[in-house]
């Protein structure tokens, strides 16, 4: 490690020790559930994983495996640990291989997710027919946090683990392995899987697998085929055992077989079945089951890079085949910006800009506000391509979009100010803009390169092959290569015979052979006006200018040009406008180029100079989930972890509660369910978790109920009876007076009631010990503005986005602070003076928005209020301005997750979004497709995180700090992040390669990515981008999905921006709107209808039946519906008036018409119908 | 798998000059051997003709060879011998049996009922006299929905339900209501009639039975030694039963000793026609599926009018007449007709196939274009014009029609899928489809439980109560053929018109298709004839 690293973590390390110093201070007053703080810092993944799981001696041996062998092999290796019990305490054979599995499974996920202690219930042996024991691994849905290959390899652990142990395999009986293919099926059909496995493949995976693999039921939805199997207990859908069997086995088979080989032990030879995918496919002529279609779309990607579309007989341009998997699911109010591969949509540009890559798209600011501001910095699209899904961050140094403005002027847009001048006046958009993807998007989607736009980055390379000195040339100041003159770029092209400067190559693809003929006739009888071309109006020649993007005004019966002079050269004229050629001089393939569609090759036959395709690759999108920035809330939201019963009302009171009088005439007394704990020292019994008598800290104190007796906790924390052996939990109901805490909360902090709004409790408490959380931090948490998570810590949402350089102005901070967190230089190594340089961001560096700052400051003043008056400890953040904030540390932690990352705040930003190092959001376990996570104050997770708070129930420990990791190690982080390039220029040859369609392997070696500086002294540094970008917050501040009101207004929005957007069908959109999300809607909300539940407007009660008393039988209070009327047909006109309007298939009308009188049948009086205004007269 | 594609059987036509239909084509290709079938065709059909036609090709390959069901029949129901089967490889010899075609649309003369031996030998059917015909409906609630979804209709709906069936159940218990017994003295004799509001097992392997009568709840537990135990598994929630039973000490709770159902008396003696006449029970149609089975269709429609049908004078159709629109997701990529409209136009046409003289009832199903929480009121007036063949009878799901004496509850059927579900499997499966209608005669309703598979519209009154036991029980819905007797009340599923469906592949279903359960009414045996 370079000693400025060291010296960067040990600044970090330094200030958290200082909070640990103090926060254990605290903790050791007895006042909190446990003495001690209960996050532990893990050094390394070893230590994460060993925390995790909670097995001594895990830590060591792993560290010492992974010095020899890789992550997975050192997994199976630990199953000859187990079983040999040099590692764990496990007697049975159960136990062995449950501890094995478990640990391989921490073990591939970092020991960061909640997957080994959340995914996996429990191990046990059954009986096979033949009276042979064989393995069952019963999976939990968690297990999805897991991934596709830890899943897969748990498997493999688990056999192997049953071969050393001599345990006979699973012979699945003929209706399980049915089962699992009707299961799948199911699952698939009502949550959804990544990769949806055909019948055939489900059939031979089960028919093989030497495992069973069975698991907790998941959903209500019930197979109908295979019920009520012996040993199956559920004839709901097992998620887990789905997620493990279709997305694991299924989808991961080439990566299990890799260690399969390496086993002597495991011989799973049926898995090269699966990879040879003849399964399924030995008779495709009946296989058409519901996966049909997703089928073709895989394999559409998988196949085509060797695939040369052809077009009828003439031969046509190399393109990726259109993919139309992102549209699906449609969603009102999120609308489409580019139908697949379609004219008009975003333009792929390859590169990476300095707050993009890992999973994100860079888009122009100015396009985000043309699209009516429905993209917004950190929104997430769902795209055609490369990856399914990106966040989308504002890229300003590529190509803004072109639009044609009411008065008929077409012009490029590049600067966001202007976007919002003549927002209101574009007419269409023809041309959206560019759209920056960097090349680790393809290597980590394994998606084959798609044929590259003619760009900037290209161009000068091609100049330095054909021979100029580009660098000579960069240095003139009288030139500006990125935007020359026509003169220098027509003298370049000729000179030096490089292909023509991007700036002036027109997009020629996207325009007919006729319509490109028709454009040199309009111009060969054009005339030049004072400079500016003018040809006849047609509807050919406008058309043709709009897709070749010439900017240009149209008059009634003229189209002016201002800048033709390339236009007219690339057609093969003279500046005179003389054309020297015929359309018999053109080729009969230029001719019949892609069938005509495509002017490409004519223009190249008539051209006095080279030209390359100026965007080959469109890529259609549509808007995914808005951009967030939230503070976390409970519904309702909680101040104090402190069960108040029903009392406190719909808010949940405190104080209401407090002042309630019980039918002994006191107030605020419950008899409340929390744990009882005894005092070690007076042997006095409390709930409180200090003594109320001699302040000594209390334990948990256990006794049975039914024969009093005194219990102890065993080794695995079960507490049992020692005489009826039955189990034994600390939570007990006890009469509680809510009111003596809370006045004497408020009383030791000095406070009154009226120092803050509302203290808001909960009703009662989900943990195993129900210990509640002293009364006092919830009063300054109330006073603060800030409410609790259910572990006791304050959160903070915030959408991830990745940065890899930042200038301190943009940050909202000087460059003073950066020197000050120990930032020495810039990106070229220059020292630090001014504040708009550009600074490398350290690994765990993160930028708050502006909210979460806002929140931060609250969360400080409200520790260090907690720290004084409650601990009696000085404070720790002394906070005034957000400018204190700077340096500070805070957690983040990703949902389902179970490791913080220790982050340090630099600055921030006014986007509404999170951006951090992508090292920092992978060592999360998240990418930045849009996903979220939180942060938290470093204080306040020390001082009141803890475990005894945690809901006592599957995934209750996810989402919760069990371990930190203080210091990022990058070979420990999520693997998708070293897949991104960290380059300042692509090669040409990579250029070239993307226009054979080439694998992204090919050209992974020209391309420095993060992998190849893993492991060395730069695995921290040296993160360049190709691109940079003005600011890292442009465009707007948030999607207008958010600003808009209602739903209706979001979609009426969505359909004029279809009609708006040249490659948008907007008739398309209308009808995947109805589709998925009208008609589902309607027809769900009809049939929740027609069986819903009902509940007493006056206690609350639910009744699965409307009652036959009528009234509540609880407290004879009014019982109503909880589906009505107008939840169940909000959306019919609408649907209706839409299908209408936007020409939907009469299919779609038709069900919306027989929906229509279905609901009139429901909801409307036969013998009582208003048929029109007759009736009324 | 076919022999021959369409492709093939064209060529091979037009080698010796012909044009076909394109039904003629398919008809040929699925022939059970199409080069040989093709062969009969041009030997048969006359010199000038150029187009071969649907009915060239019917007049070679026959139809309803009649088969015996698949399943073990019921006692009751008794398989038909083909005695009249054609032999499909000697055309020739079938030309008599086949050339019924032109339809019967003048009834002759009112020949007398028990002139079932005397032959026609032009092979036509010979209808009855017409005046001895009768049929009436009940339960039609048809433009009767005045439910307007509010909270008390649905009371009201439930009351009524409790109402009627408690009535069932007053001659065999002396009910106390649950509030009263609430208050009686622990150890007590008690007897309760309530509506099922939960069932759950103990700890200890016990049920406990919450029953709920108009005054509140009360929980009584069956014990797991008690041979009523096994009754547990039947109960569906909101249906209504009876118990007797102790107090417990504490008038907490009731121990129950004995469990009553509705029921059917044992002593129910059916009604039966005057005359010999026989009506055709068919369900599940799903004319626009791209697996509606129209040759099937054909043999069927054609059957009637031979003179083998000439008693069946009744067609009783339990739903699913189309196979609608917007019924599952991506449906209209499996359709072959998109248009809901144009899918009742061509049921209708299909409906035509049938002779003019029969009497046709209907009943709304899942996929038609009606509501589909139940009770389903009948089509509406565009589909009933669209639908407007032989005067049929449209009426509501569910409706009993009374034909000739004999009470037909006609019910299209979802809720088997839930008794299936819920019942263990030797008490309702799809494979014996009539048990689990017999236990919806047994609780007195045709869908009893709320809040699951089955959609409840509210009314002013239950229409899903069996009232009055029927003679017969007509549902279909799930595509499996099941027949049998329950306390003599003859239960029927009928089978369907669609072949397997992906669907139905896909859960393992393995639909009974091309089946006609044929009812003689005055006797109450049943046939099955197939029609593949």
């Amino acid at each position: 490690m370079r000693p400025e690293d060291e010296r960067y973590f040990g600044r970090i390390e330094d200030r958290l020790d200082e909070a640990l110093a103090l926060a254990s201070e605290a903790k050791a007053q007895g006042k909190d559930p446990e003495t001690e703080i209960e996050i532990p810092v893990a050094r390394d993944m070893a230590d994460r994983v060993e925390n995790i799981l909670g097995i001594d001696g895990v830590a060591e041996r792993v560290r010492e495996l992974e010095e020899q062998m890789s992550r997975e092999e050192a997994a199976l290796e630990l199953v000859n640990d187990f079983v040999e019990e040099t590692v764990g305490d496990y007697d049975s054979r159960e136990g062995k291989i449950d501890g094995a599995v478990r640990t391989a499974v921490a073990l591939l996920t970092e020991g960061v997710v909640a997957a080994p202690i959340e995914g996996i219930d429990r191990v046990e042996l059954l009986k096979n027919d033949d009276g042979t024991e064989f393995v069952n691994v019963y999976y939990a849905g968690p297990i999805r946090s897991a991934g596709g290959t830890a899943q897969a390899l748990s498997v493999l652990v688990a056999d192997y683990a049953r071969s050393l142990l001599g345990i006979a395999e699973y012979k699945g009986r003929d209706d399980e392995i049915e089962r699992y293919v009707e299961e799948i099926g199911l699952y698939d059909k009502e949550t959804g899987l990544q990769y949806s496995p055909k019948d055939k493949e489900t059939r031979f995976i089960a028919q093989n697998m030497p495992i069973m693999l069975d698991g907790e039921a998941t959903g209500d939805e019930e197979v109908s085929g295979y019920r009520d199997l012996e040993r199956v207990d559920t004839n709901s859908a097992r998620g887990g055992m789905c997620l493990v069997m279709a997305e694991g086995i299924a989808l991961k088979a080439p990566k299990i077989q890799r260690y399969t080989r390496q086993l002597d032990e495991v011989e799973w030879p049926w898995l090269q079945d699966l990879i040879d995918g003849t399964i399924g496919k030995e008779s495709g002529s009946e296989e058409t089951n519901d996966g049909s279609d997703v089928d073709s779309d895989e394999s559409e990607s998988e196949t085509e890079a060797d695939e040369e579309p052809e077009t009828g007989d003439s031969e046509g341009p190399v393109r990726a085949e259109p993919a139309t998997k992102f549209l699906r699911d449609l969603i009102a109010g999120r609308p489409v910006f580019g139908h697949p591969s379609e004219q008009g949509g975003f333009r792929l540009r390859y590169g990476r800009a300095r707050n993009h890559g890992f999973a994100t798209a860079g888009v122009h600011p100015a396009t985000m506000h043309l699209i009516d501001d429905f993209l917004a910095t950190g929104t997430q699209i769902k795209t055609e391509r490369p990856g399914k899904a990106a966040g989308v961050v504002p890229v300003d140094s590529i190509d803004g979009p072109t639009v044609r403005l009411a008065n008929g002027d077409v012009r490029r847009i590049d600067d966001p100010q202007e976007a919002l001048e003549i927002r209101n006046g574009v007419e269409k958009i023809i041309d959206i803009g560019e759209y920056l993807v960097n090349f680790g998007e393809f290597i980590e989607n394994n998606h084959a390169l798609v044929p590259a736009s003619y760009v900037y980055e290209w161009w000068t390379q091609d100049m330095e092959v054909a021979g100029a000195n580009v660098q000579a040339m960069l240095d003139d100041p009288r030139m500006d290569l990125d935007d020359p003159t026509p003169d220098e770029a027509i003298e370049w092209a000729t000179e030096y015979d490089c292909p023509l400067h991007p700036q002036y190559t027109y997009l020629w693809h996207d325009i007919s052979v006729d319509e490109f003929l028709a454009l040199a006739d309009a111009i060969d009888s054009g005339e030049i006006v004072d400079g500016i071309l003018a040809i006849e109006r047609t509807d050919m020649t406008q058309q043709a200018l709009e897709h070749l993007l010439v900017e240009h005004t149209a008059t009634a019966d003229a189209l002016r040009i201002p800048e033709w002079r390339l236009v007219v050269r690339s057609l093969g004229m003279t500046e005179s406008l003389r054309k020297s050629w015929t359309k018999a001089d053109l080729s009969d393939r230029a001719l019949t180029w892609d069938g005509g569609a495509n002017a490409m090759e004519a223009v190249r036959e008539v051209a006095p100079f080279e030209l390359r395709e100026r965007a080959p690759t469109r890529i259609g999108n549509r808007m995914g989930r808005p951009e967030k920035s939230e503070k976390r809330d409970l519904s309702p939201a909680v101040h104090t972890l402190f069960p108040i019963r029903e009392a406190g009302g719909n808010q949940r009171s405190v104080g209401q509660a407090s002042r309630q009088m019980d039918d002994k005439g006191r107030r605020g007394v419950f008899d409340l369910q929390v744990g009882m704990r005894e005092c070690p020292s007076c042997g006095d019994h409390t709930y409180k978790s200090q003594c109320p008598d001699c302040g000594d800290h209390t334990e948990p104190y256990y006794e049975c109920d039914d024969c009093g007796i005194e219990c102890e906790p065993d080794e695995s924390g079960r507490v049992l009876c020692p005489r009826c052996e039955s189990e034994i939990s600390s939570a007990v109901w006890q009469e509680v007076s809510v009111r003596a805490e809370y006045r004497g909360a408020l009383e030791s902090l000095g406070e009154r009631e009226a120092t803050f709004d509302i203290l808001k409790g909960v009703k009662g408490l989900t943990s195993a010990h129900k210990i509640p959380e002293p009364m006092e931090k919830g009063v300054l948490r109330s006073k603060h503005g800030v409410s609790s998570f259910k572990d006791g810590t304050v959160r903070y949402d915030m959408t991830d986005l990745p940065v890899t350089a930042v200038r301190p102005e943009e940050l909202d901070v000087t460059v003073d602070h950066f020197k000050e967190l120990g930032y020495e230089t810039d990106i070229n190594g220059d020292r630090l003076i001014h504040d708009d340089q550009l600074i490398e961001l350290k690994v765990q560096d993160i930028v708050l928005s502006d909210g979460a700052a806002e929140h931060m400051i609250r969360i400080a003043n409200f520790v260090d209020e907690l720290l004084t008056d409650y601990y009696d400890l000085p404070a720790f953040y002394e906070v005034n301005g957000r400018d204190d904030l700077v340096g500070e540390l805070v957690f983040g932690m990703a949902p389902h997750t179970s490791a913080a990352v220790v982050g340090r705040v630099v600055g921030f930003t006014a986007a509404a979004v999170g951006y951090a190092h992508p090292y920092f959001h992978a060592a999360k376990r998240r990418n930045c497709d849009g996903d979220e996570d939180c942060v938290m104050l470093l204080m306040d997770g020390l001082l009141n995180f803890s475990k005894c708070y945690l809901p006592d129930k599957r995934g209750g420990s996810m989402d919760a700090p069990l371990v930190m990791s203080s210091r990022i190690d990058p070979s420990e982080i999520d693997d998708e992040a070293h897949n991104m390039d960290i380059v300042r220029q692509y090669p040409r040859e990579f250029y070239e390669a993307t226009l054979r369609m080439a694998d992204p392997g090919e050209v992974e070696e020209l391309i420095q990515i993060g992998e190849d500086t893993l492991g060395t002294d730069e695995q921290y540094r040296g993160f360049d981008h190709t691109h940079d970008t003005t600011n890292i917050h442009m465009g707007p501040s948030l999607s207008a999905y958010k600003t808009l009101g209602s739903m209706m207004d979001k979609m009426d929005a969505q359909l004029e921006l279809a009609r708006k957007l040249r490659a948008v069908d907007e008739t398309d959109v209308a009808e995947r709107v109805i589709e998925y999300h009208f008609l589902p809607d309607l027809i769900g909300n009809l049939r929740a209808f027609s069986r819903q539940k009902t509940r007493c407007l006056d206690c609350g009660e639910k009744y699965r039946r409307m009652p036959l008393t009528e009234e509540c039988r609880e407290c004879g209070g009014r019982v109503n519906l909880t589906v009505h009327q107008g939840s169940v047909n909000k959306y019919m006109d609408t649907a209706i008036e839409v299908a209408d309007r936007f020409g939907c298939r009469e299919y779609t009308k038709q069900r919306l018409a027989i929906l229509e009188k279905s609901l009139e049948s429901v909801f409307e009086d036969d013998t009582n119908k208003q048929s029109g205004i007759a009736d009324f007269m | 798998m076919p022999s021959e594609t369409p492709a093939s059987v064209v060529q091979s036509l037009a080698r010796h000059g012909y044009n076909a239909e394109r039904e003629a084509v398919t008809l040929l290709a699925r022939a059970p051997d199409p080069p040989e079938a093709i062969g009969a065709v041009l030997e048969n059909i006359s010199e000038e003709t150029l187009r071969i036609t649907v009915t060239d090709v019917r007049a070679v390959i026959d139809s309803a060879p009649i088969e015996d069901p698949p399943q073990e029949p019921p006692v009751e129901a008794q398989n038909t011998e083909s005695n009249q089967a054609t032999d499909a490889d000697s055309p020739v010899e079938t030309e008599g049996v086949t050339s019924k075609q032109p339809k019967r649309d003048d009834p002759t003369d009112s020949s007398a009922v028990d002139d079932a031996e005397e032959i026609d030998t032009s092979g036509n059917r010979r209808a009855s006299d017409i005046s001895l015909r009768s049929l009436s409906i009940a339960n039609d609630m048809t433009g009767q929905s005045t439910g307007t979804g509010e909270y008390k209709q649905f009371v009201r709906t439930f009351r009524d339900r409790y109402e009627r069936l408690s009535k069932l159940l007053r001659s065999r218990v002396n009910h106390r209501p649950t509030k009263a017994i609430s208050k009686m003295p622990g150890g007590s004799e008690a007897e309760l009639i309530g509506l099922v509001n939960d069932v759950r097992s103990t700890k200890g392997g016990h049920w406990l039975i919450e029953l709920e009568d108009t005054t509140g709840t009360f929980p009584c537990l069956v014990t797991k030694d008690k041979n009523i135990s096994e009754l547990v598994n039947e109960l569906l929630m909101d249906e209504c039963i009876a118990v007797q039973g102790r107090l417990s000490d504490d008038a907490g709770i009731m121990f129950v000793d004995s469990l009553h159902f509705p029921d059917v008396p044992r002593t129910h003696r059916p009604s039966t026609a005057d005359r010999h006449v026989q009506a055709a029970l068919i369900s599940d149609i799903h004319v626009g599926s791209q697996e509606f089975m129209a040759e099937a269709w054909h043999q069927f429609t054609d059957w009637l009018h031979s003179e083998e049908a000439q008693h069946v004078e009744y067609l009783l159709i339990a739903g699913d007449m189309v196979e609608g629109v917007g019924v599952y997701p991506n449906q209209d990529k499996e359709l072959d007709i998109i248009d809901i409209y144009d899918q009742y136009e061509m049921f209708a046409e299909y409906l035509k196939e049938v002779p003019g003289d029969m009497e046709i009832v209907m009943i709304p199903g899942n996929h038609d274009a009606v509501r589909l929480a139940e009770p389903q009121p009948g089509f509406d007036d565009r589909l009933r014009d669209i639908m407007d063949i032989h005067d049929a009878r449209i009426v509501s799901n569910p409706a009993t029609v009374t034909i000739e004496n004999v009470s037909v509850l006609m019910y299209h059927g979802v809720s088997l899928d839930e008794v299936i579900a819920e019942l263990p499997e030797e008490k309702a499966s799809y494979d014996e489809s009539h048990k689990a209608m017999y236990h919806l005669l047994k609780k007195r309703h045709v869908a009893p439980q709320y809040g699951g598979r089955n959609r409840l519209a509210p009314e002013t009154q239950d229409y899903l109560v069996i009232d009055n036991v029927p003679d017969i029980f007509h549902t279909g819905h799930v595509h499996k053929i099941g027949w049998g007797k329950y306390h003599n009340v003859l239960a029927v599923n009928s089978g369907c018109w669609q072949a397997q469906t992906d669907f139905q592949k896909s859960v393992n279903i393995n639909p009974d298709s091309g089946y006609a359960p044929i009812v003689d009414l005055d006797t109450l045996n049943m046939t099955v004839r197939k029609f593949v």
